[in-house]
């Protein structure tokens, strides 16, 4: 087999986080590529959300975390000072473990981003942004004729979908996802994996998830964190059926975690 | 024996009947051969119960009915006697009866005295027959009880039914005092509205209690139309509330949204200071410091302040309601989840934005009920004006007049020597019920308001 080459989104080199004087996550150097989807897999604490969550700098919102080392998006370090954290969140865009939409209106949750960063000047053209989004995440046909429901009266797949539609409306290249389906019933992970590869065209997708049927159904390639530090990262494919660490296979197959 | 006496014995019979059933239970246990339902203490206090509340409910009982027995026994007497004798007269003499029998006025009519006599023997007879009835309560059910003690019985479940039912009683005495304070409340304000029209007093614009120093004095009838002193009241609240709002509900949203933990341990217990002082000390600094400051900037820009000036008692009073608010804002800020906050950042949205457009609304129910309850506050709050608002009714909106409010003028027409079935006295009464009327609908709507609204955002 032939690896397919393709154009890398992020750069990471040699990442550790520390929160107050305990080590998270232990010089993590990663390259994502763009349009896949990376799964990032392990154990409870080895580390993969905090890894997820320095992607957009997320964790510049707990106060005593502190991060090392560099990680570059499209060839810009993005803890550089010249970096807006704000802009950056904008490109790069998260989807929570437990769906969060905001106590508004399914119309009001989607135009939220694009209100708060100028897109789609008036009335009409944010509209069409909000059907846009709602269609890319596969809603719009359940919520187009109760836009001005409120959103948290939805089902939880429901509103985790409009997350994902929130984060697709301000037009990010990167969709970061937390375990974005351990809330939700087995029909609705089915729906949002199906969502995944279809998104999958247009943005890169970093997914972490405890389910490695999952991350296998789902993603191209898989990194397994442990104890904070990166074991193994590949082709999906290799890494569940012939990984090249013992750690990997034991986790793989059940022996722990 | 007296009161306190009783209920000391009573105490110590219960405590001897709990150590006592506790031990016995203890030692059944220790030789039973099944599993007991109850631990010893269970037993003990089963027992404990036993001894103490009934005979303490009959002590109750007596102290109260008792008196009050003797006493019309005593006017059914008077009565017999001296049948010429209208109700009042009886009344009379009975009080000079009970006077005389604890000794603190002499008679020397020989009737009187006989019958004070009667009155001393008859009393001591009751409180006698109290003191046995008690105590023999008390020591029986201990006794019964205690020597009884049947460890396949399960006390734990009749331990709880008496738990219960303290509780109970408490919120229901809690309850009933807040009846009897309207219930006075209520009577007081009828006598009023008997002497002077309902409409007049609620819808009249002229408030004058002018104090009569003679009752044949031209100015003895006063004017009560309640509104200049009710818009008094709402002027005061309302500039309290224009200071107290924004900076309350600012600083809790700096202490919940933006602050570090350090500068966050440093202010919360500042204002909480600002929250200990005393009102009466608000009133010297709206009084002595506010007051002149604000007359001084009102004289240099050719503004006529009055000395005693609403918006020097508002200003203050919105200083003193400034931690009410921002303690209570806070907790609500910052029971709104975390994820709602993650959600926003995460869409690159700032730290304001987020506060404001989402923080903020779903926070909105809560701070609503506790601005209401602020204004509330504010209304009732009765230092401050008394001492900076000054007393004359004057209907108007302007602050930097002076005005009064309903609280001032109830304070100045109880204290002092006042007659309690005069009409200025009574007056304090109809102004304490609209206050109350006043106060319970914002209440009420701060209810409703906050519920409904999270309603929606459930």
């Amino acid at each position: 087999m032939v690896d397919k080459i393709n154009n890398l989104k992020f750069k990471t080199k040699n990442v550790s986080v520390f929160y107050g004087s305990k080590q998270a996550i232990n010089k993590i150097s990663l390259d994502i590529e763009e349009k896949q989807i990376t799964a990032l897999i392990g154990p409870s604490g080895c580390g993969k959300s905090t890894f997820l969550r320095c992607l957009n700098r997320m964790n510049d919102v707990i106060s005593n975390c502190s991060v090392n080392g560099k990680i570059l998006l499209d060839g810009n370090n993005i803890y550089s000072d010249e970096i807006d954290p704000v802009l950056l969140r904008a490109k790069v865009g998260m989807v929570f473990q437990k769906p969060n939409p905001f106590p508004k209106s399914i119309f009001e949750n989607i135009a939220y981003g694009p209100r708060i960063h100028g897109i789609g000047n008036n009335r009409a053209e944010l509209t069409d942004l909000v059907h846009h989004s709602l269609e890319q995440a596969g809603l719009i046909d359940e919520v187009k004729d109760r836009l001005d429901d409120i959103a948290t009266g939805l089902s939880g797949g429901q509103q985790q979908r409009i997350c994902i539609a929130r984060a697709i409306a301000v037009n990010p290249d990167v969709i970061l996802m937390d375990e974005p389906c351990s809330a939700l019933d087995p029909i609705a992970t089915a729906k949002i994996e199906e969502l995944m590869s279809s998104l999958s065209k247009s943005y890169t997708i970093i997914i972490v998830t405890h389910s490695m049927q999952q991350a296998g159904r789902v993603s191209q390639k898989t990194a397994f964190f442990h104890m904070g530090d990166l074991i193994e990262y590949g082709e999906t494919p290799k890494i569940f059926t012939q990984p090249d660490q013992q750690k990997t296979q034991d986790y793989i197959t059940g022996r722990f975690g | 024996m007296s009161f306190s006496t009783l209920l000391l014995l009573i105490f110590a019979f219960s405590l001897c009947s709990f150590f006592f059933s506790s031990s016995s239970a203890f030692k059944k246990i220790k030789s039973a051969t099944s599993r007991p339902s109850a631990l010893p203490k269970h037993y003990g206090q089963y027992s404990l119960a036993w001894t103490l509340f009934p005979a303490f409910l009959l002590l109750i009982v007596f102290t109260i009915i008792g008196p009050i027995y003797v006493d019309n026994f005593f006017k059914q007497q008077i009565a017999l006697t001296e049948a010429s004798y209208d109700k009042a007269k009886i009344e009379l003499v009975l009080a000079m009866i009970k006077n005389i029998s604890n000794g603190s006025i002499s008679s020397d009519e020989p009737k009187i005295l006989k019958l004070a006599e009667e009155y001393s023997n008859y009393l001591s007879k009751i409180y006698l027959f109290r003191t046995l009835s008690v105590l023999l309560l008390s020591s029986i059910l201990g006794i019964i009880i205690s020597s009884n003690i049947n460890i396949l019985k399960n006390s734990r479940v009749k331990v709880e039914t008496f738990y219960r039912i303290l509780f109970f009683v408490s919120a229901v005495i809690a309850i009933f005092t807040t009846v009897g304070i309207i219930a006075s409340l209520l009577y007081e304000s009828l006598r009023f509205f008997a002497l002077y029209p309902f409409f007049d007093f609620l819808f009249g614009l002229h408030w004058a209690p002018n104090i009569a120093i003679r009752s044949d004095q031209v100015a003895a009838q006063g004017s009560f139309g309640m509104l200049p002193v009710l818009i008094g009241t709402i002027l005061v609240a309302l500039i309290a509330m224009i200071v107290a709002l924004p900076i309350g509900l600012f600083s809790a949203i700096y202490l919940a949204e933006f602050a570090s933990k350090r500068v966050r341990d440093i202010i919360k217990p500042t204002l909480e200071v600002l929250a200990g002082i005393p009102t009466v000390v608000y009133g010297y600094f709206a009084a002595l410091t506010a007051a002149p400051f604000i007359r001084k900037i009102g004289m240099t820009l050719g503004l006529d302040v009055s000395s005693e000036s609403a918006l020097a008692a508002g200003a203050v009073m919105g200083i003193m309601i400034i931690p009410f608010i921002s303690s209570l804002s806070d907790d609500i800020i910052n029971s709104v989840p975390q994820s709602l906050r993650d959600g926003s950042l995460g869409l690159g949205a700032t730290k304001a934005e987020t506060t404001i457009k989402v923080v903020l609304p779903a926070a909105f129910p809560g701070l609503v009920g506790a601005f209401l309850l602020a204004v509330s506050r504010a209304i009732g709050e009765t230092m401050i004006v008394v001492m900076a608002a000054g007393l004359s009714a004057n209907l108007t909106i302007n602050p930097l007049e002076t005005v009064t409010t309903v609280t001032v003028q109830i304070v100045s027409l109880l204290t002092g020597d006042t007659e309690f079935d005069d009409i200025k006295t009574l007056s304090a009464f109809g102004l304490g019920l609209a206050l109350f009327a006043f106060t319970l609908i914002l209440n009420v709507i701060a209810l409703v308001v906050s519920r409904r609204l999270s309603e929606q955002y459930d």
